[in-house]
């Protein structure tokens, strides 16, 4: 006998109903334990992740929840950090090496970070002031300043070298005997680079005495240009945000730099390929030893030696700081990138993502965390910093970024004064200002100009 | 005189499918994965897309950014020289692939391996062969006796070197297309070419060219809507370097809407290029047709 399809209708639903019923465990829904979703940024070095995943483990057992933790390197963090902000559908935390100026500042101008403050509030008395003072940003929204961020990690701009090449050109290659005045310091370079080719041109002869990375595409470009610009005593933004690039004063600090940079390009002392690196480049071409020198915004130079090649680590790099001022021979700030972890406006997990954010900077787990970047990072914690790993006597390279970080004055890029500036970053006008002096044989004076009006014409746009 | 009465006469009855009969309703039905798919993943994307573009200062923003008119230009230039050097040159090739020796079949084989190799290593491998300092092409050069010279560090070298990699990757797949299209030309018009004592270049002038001719446009109207949307060879070769000199408008628009966050201006660059897009759509579906 066929059977009608009715008939199978009331099992279907007394199924249906018996499941919604009965079967949390089956759907999985009813009880299922809150979710914590963690885009974190692929560490250098395998025993950052794993430090990592061993904290949200803890975490996820203290607290019943799940962690979703992801790893992505920042290249490809970045732009999914952004779109997942565009498109309102968001993580719960984020942490990304380009979050301080491609993220926080414009999404919190826009309004879609999470106010921090009462968690800032809490861990204000451990933060390094210069590094707090980048969480502090404008909503345009919200028309007020708060901390919509979490700084937790910094770098600051070294100068790493060859110390047996510098030997081999004659010089004495002790960090403490390098010239540490402007015209001395960037003339020893010059000195090793045409004293090697010289000695030996067959082996030396492309060898390049400065690695100034001087490229559109890489942000190092960005952060020697404005490093050196305090050197010569200019500003581009006051603190309140106002773009002072054109007055006299500053004008006259561009050019100089951007003079500085393209001279050194012109007179042969930078590899001629500088203009087109990335910011990998710089340390690719110290690594394989045809450049004597790089500035580098951070210590990952000698610290990739560190796992490969004790004797390079240990011996062979030298890292030292930057040069006095070429205005007055004084010392002069040194710009802090300071990495944040986020929490987007749309989170329905804030309070969690608060919990998990204050376990993971907890002093105990965050040293364990930072510490196995291999001073790659300088935390931005005083008690972090107090551990012996950031002045251990035998470390040739953290101490120095210790040194660089408590000792000396500090500030902020200018993206933490304006948002408009992170767009500033984003265009590279300096590196884009370089080229036009180099490959399209622009004077620096013009070149600045264009720069400096580019500038004015992108803060125009953030009303 | 008799007369006879109209006689209406009925039309005659074509029997005429139902326009929604059960067949169509079938049909429709088993398409309907595939249209809600394109709907909702071509339709309404590219509707939304215009809507975004709709704004008026975004062209005005984008238009203002120094390097837009040039990011144009190179657009024009990479697509325009990439795709009809790489087409000239697959036509050309398909001619010496479609002989029957065996020789040229081992040098098929082999002539196909850059198709078959990923992007990124192979871009990536062109960068270094390029590098002023340490590449192997200036290596050559100073193997001979002359000067080294930084191809990445100047605008056209740099744009020639993109160009270059693109034809090299992507001329084996046209010349295999151009193959195949020969391939179908019948065998008895060049036997009467033969008979009526045609030269080589009288044969591809008036038999094989005549007869590859709507093929070739296709492949170049394909080739070019393909390359208005390549990314990853300017991002990996120049990624826009020296100074931004080398943006393509796909480079620029990942730029704007990535790094910058500015979804509009993502949206607005891929819109100045839309209409020439949609031109080389329509002559490519008139052309199928």
């Amino acid at each position: 006998m066929k059977r009608s399809v009715r008939c199978y209708v009331p099992w279907v639903i007394a199924i249906c109903l018996s499941l919604a019923l009965t079967g949390p465990g089956l759907g999985g829904v009813a009880y299922a334990k809150d979710k914590l979703v963690v885009w974190w940024n692929k560490g250098y070095y395998k025993e950052e992740d794993e430090g990592m995943q061993k904290v949200a483990a803890e975490f996820a057992k203290q607290n019943n929840v799940d962690v979703e933790l992801t790893f992505t390197i920042q290249d490809d963090l970045g732009p999914k950090i952004i779109s997942a902000l565009i498109a309102h559908r968001v993580p719960d935390v984020a942490f990304c090496f380009f979050t301080d100026w491609q993220i926080a500042p414009k999404f919190a101008w826009e309004g879609q970070l999470a106010d921090v403050s009462d968690l800032i509030k809490d861990l204000k008395p451990r933060y390094l002031e210069s590094h707090l003072k980048t969480a502090w940003m404008y909503n345009k929204t919200a028309k007020k300043w708060s901390y919509y961020s979490v700084p937790i990690e910094a770098q600051a701009l070294g100068s790493h070298y060859w110390k047996d090449m510098v030997q081999e050109a004659g010089f004495d290659p002790d960090p403490k005997k390098i010239p540490m005045t402007w015209n001395e310091y960037w003339g020893f370079w010059k000195k090793v680079q045409d004293s090697l080719r010289k000695k030996d041109p067959a082996k030396y002869g492309k060898v390049y005495g400065i690695g100034m990375t001087s490229s559109s595409r890489s942000t190092d470009t960005f952060y020697n240009f404005e490093q050196y610009l305090l050197a010569y005593h200019g500003e581009v933004l006051s603190p309140e945000g106002k773009v002072i690039a054109s007055e006299a004063k500053n004008r006259e600090a561009i050019i100089k730099t951007l003079t500085f940079f393209t001279s050194i390009y012109s007179e042969g002392y930078v590899p001629p390929d500088a203009l087109t690196w990335t910011d990998a480049d710089n340390n690719v071409n110290f690594a394989n030893k045809t450049v004597v020198m790089t500035p580098n915004p951070s210590i990952s130079i000698p610290g990739a030696q560190f796992f490969t090649n004790k004797d390079n680590y240990y011996n062979k790099i030298g890292s030292i700081l930057q040069p006095t001022s070429p205005v007055d021979g004084k010392a002069y700030p040194y710009l802090v990138s300071v990495k944040p972890i986020i929490i987007p406006k749309d989170s329905k997990m804030q309070g969690l993502a608060k919990k998990f954010i204050k376990y993971v900077l907890e002093p105990k787990n965050f040293t364990a965390y930072v510490t196995a970047s291999n001073g790659r990072w300088f935390p931005s914690f005083k008690d972090v910093a107090a551990d012996p790993f950031f002045t251990n006597p035998k470390d040739p390279h953290v101490p120095v970024a210790t040194d660089q970080h408590l000792n000396y004055p500090t500030r902020p890029f200018y993206y933490s004064y304006h948002p408009a500036y992170s767009q500033v970053y984003t265009e590279n006008v300096w590196g884009k200002a370089m080229s036009r002096v180099v490959t399209e044989k622009w004077t620096n004076e013009k070149a600045a100009d264009e720069a400096i009006d580019r500038i004015q014409t992108i803060f125009k746009g953030w009303k | 005189m008799s007369q006879t009465a109209p006689v209406s006469v009925a039309p005659a009855v074509v029997p005429h499918p139902e326009r929604w009969g059960r067949k169509a309703r079938l049909g429709i039905a088993f398409c309907s994965p595939l249209i809600l798919i394109f709907l909702f993943l071509v339709i309404y994307p590219m509707l939304y897309e215009i809507y975004l573009g709709l704004d008026w200062d975004i062209y005005t923003s984008i238009f203002s950014d120094p390097i837009f008119i040039q990011t144009l230009w190179n657009t024009v230039i990479f697509v325009g020289l990439a795709v009809n050097i790489k087409m000239v040159l697959a036509l050309t090739l398909s001619s010496l692939f479609s002989t029957d020796h065996r020789f040229t079949k081992i040098l098929g084989g082999i002539f196909l391996l850059p198709w078959a190799i990923p992007s990124l290593p192979g871009i990536l491998a062109f960068r270094w062969m390029l590098n002023g300092q340490w590449g192997i092409v200036n290596k050559i050069l100073n193997d001979f006796g002359f000067e080294g010279y930084p191809w990445l560090v100047r605008r056209p070298t740099a744009l020639a070197a993109a160009i270059t990699y693109h034809i090299w990757k992507y001329l084996p797949f046209w010349t295999l297309i151009f193959v195949a299209g020969r391939r179908g030309i019948p065998k008895e018009l060049y036997e009467a070419g033969d008979i009526d004592g045609t030269s080589p270049f009288q044969k591809f002038r008036y038999i094989t060219f005549p007869m590859l001719r709507n093929l070739y446009l296709i492949c170049i109207l394909l080739s070019m809507v393909f390359t208005l949307g390549d990314f990853v060879i300017i991002k990996i070769m120049t990624g826009g370097a020296p100074g931004d000199s080398t943006h393509v408008l796909s480079t620029l628009a990942y730029r704007y809407t990535f790094q910058m966050g500015k979804i509009d201006w993502g949206v607005g660059t891929f819109l100045t290029a839309l209409p020439v897009t949609l031109l080389f759509i329509f002559i490519l579906i008139r052309k199928v047709k």
